[in-house]
């Protein structure tokens, strides 16, 4: 679904964002997009998205240039940006105005699913919190049956019920022929959602494994000591969160968290693990 | 699918952004009709003496001049001002319609509806009060002095100055570009740039007509010096830097990042 191949981007000559990035994402996966903030997590989802364009390397996405805004790619990608700003006007006519756009548009789907958040349709959006409006311009975008989804931050704004309608609503959402991409920085809220983690670090793609994967390398276990098997430990009350290599195929939960910290101190220990 | 022109998307396109843009555009349609009004009323009343009358309606061409400058370029300054915000941008750019049907539609609403619907409401204003002055002093002693009241496209043919009809789209191209191009104060940084620009052009014109013609006499073709070639070559030079500027609009919008 999406071919990157030695993308090299940058917003000026001294902050260098990707260097020869390459990489493939497949329909059927909720990929998570991880990262530090700046490490570019945005501007790749921007690039995805043809909102940005890339020094050099190429970007197929259904077998589009997304720099070219082409009609026919734009109705199949459905863009979920971390800031957005919505008319002040209600919710049906905000959908007869933009949802013909969209062939695929689901008037049925999209009403359940703000039947599902709780939202008050008869409001103006304007007059909406930005928790109800993120909502809104969430449950448009999978009601356009894009085969793309992108998704930026998506969760910022979200109260704590709502993230878990949020992982609910994404989790049915997948279907073999869409293609899910989220990206944050809070990285429990993708705990048991996403199938894949892809970590940027140092204008470089640090890490990209399926969660199935990840948990048949590394071991995530509590230990009272660290010792040499260990990769990467952070220190807690009842002695350490360690990371180690998984060596005699141990069940662990996979820790996002601590996984990605690994991946930021730990980059050389880890990368034989996944190479 | 075709990904560069279609007139169902395009349709589409307007309505949505008329649901938008519409909004703003009908409010600075209000506040033109009520300076139209507040300008009359103020110049003409109290309607005493009649002779005074054409000399007092002499505001016209000022009023419809300037303010339809600042209206037209007001409105195609904020077109595609949004662009420069973030959060307006991402939206708007990834609506699944081509760069050329989103600049087709920037077009029809700066220059052309702009520009029609000042004009029409400049007229209809003009012929209310004209019509109510007329009346206010029918009588047969006035007939010569009501022969001198007349409306202002009666008053002023535009058939006289051909490049007058080219002007709004030239001043709203220019606009429409400082919208796209900018991302913020886009009014005042392209009315600095306009000013720069045409600072420089006069300055070179005026350097290769002293070599062009010092020395030389005017030999005099005909009673109108010229003045349709002229016009003519005008309208050209004013058409093709419209035609420019919007080609350069169009490689702007089509290559604008967020």
């Amino acid at each position: 679904m999406i071919k990157i191949d030695n993308l090299n981007f940058s917003y000026s000559k001294h902050r260098i964002l990707f260097k020869d990035i390459s990489m493939q994402l497949s329909n059927g996966h909720i990929y998570g997009l991880l990262g530090k903030n700046g490490a570019g997590k945005s501007t790749l989802l921007k690039n995805l998205a043809g909102l940005v364009y890339a020094q050099s390397g190429k970007i197929d996405v259904l077998g589009f240039d997304p720099a070219k805004r082409q009609p026919a790619l734009l109705q199949q990608i459905c863009f979920i940006p971390e800031e957005f700003h919505l008319p002040a006007i209600k919710i049906d006519s905000y959908v007869r105005a933009n949802a013909p756009f969209y062939p695929n548009f689901d008037h049925q789907y999209f009403a359940d699913l703000l039947k599902e958040f709780d939202i008050p349709v008869g409001q103006k959006l304007i007059d909406m919190s930005y928790g109800q409006k993120k909502k809104v311009i969430i449950s448009f975008g999978l009601a356009t049956n894009a085969k793309l989804v992108i998704m930026d931050e998506p969760t910022n704004g979200l109260d704590i019920p709502s993230k878990a309608q949020f992982r609910k609503i994404m989790a049915s959402a997948l279907t073999e022929d869409r293609c899910i991409i989220i990206s944050t920085h809070q990285v429990r809220d993708l705990d048991n959602l996403i199938d894949t983690v892809i970590m940027l670090d140092e204008n470089k793609i640090a890490l990209k494994a399926s969660v199935d994967e990840i948990a048949s390398k590394l071991c995530f276990k509590r230990m009272k000591e660290v010792d040499e098997t260990v990769i990467y430990a952070e220190p807690s009350l009842a002695g350490y969160h360690a990371v180690v290599a998984n060596y005699h195929q141990e069940d662990s939960k996979l820790d996002m968290e601590l996984l990605f910290n690994a991946v930021l101190a730990e980059k050389n220990k880890l990368k034989p693990i996944f190479n | 699918m075709n990904n560069t022109f279609d007139i169902h998307r395009f349709s589409l396109l307007l309505k949505r952004q008329w649901l938008e843009f519409g909004k703003i555009f009908l409010i600075t349609l209000v506040v033109a009709v009520g300076i139209f009004v507040a300008f009359y009323g103020f110049t003409l009343f109290p309607l005493e003496n009649i002779t005074e009358m054409p000399s007092r309606l002499r505001f016209r061409e000022p009023l419809f001049s300037i303010f339809g400058f600042l209206f037209i370029s007001i409105i195609a300054s904020a077109y595609f001002a949004h662009l420069g915000q973030k959060s307006k941008a991402i939206i708007d750019l990834l609506i699944p319609a081509s760069t050329l049907e989103k600049f087709l539609a920037g077009i029809l609403f700066t220059s052309i509806l702009s520009t029609l619907s000042f004009t029409l409401l400049f007229y209809i204003t003009d012929f209310a009060f004209i019509s109510y002055i007329k009346t206010h002093f029918q009588n047969p002693r006035n007939v010569e002095g009501l022969a001198n009241i007349k409306g202002f496209l009666a008053q002023n043919d535009f058939k006289d100055f051909i490049p007058l009809y080219v002007t709004p789209l030239m001043v709203t191209s220019v606009f429409m570009l400082g919208s796209i191009y900018f991302n913020r104060f886009h009014y005042i940084k392209t009315a600095i740039c306009t000013m720069i620009f045409g600072g420089i052009l006069t300055y070179i014109l005026s350097k290769i007509s002293d070599v062009l013609f010092s020395g030389k006499i005017r030999i005099n073709v005909g009673n109108n010096y010229g003045k349709d070639q002229l016009e003519w070559v005008a309208f050209i030079i004013l058409l093709t830097f419209t035609l420019i500027t919007w080609a350069i609009s169009y490689v702007r919008l089509k290559e604008k990042e967020v």
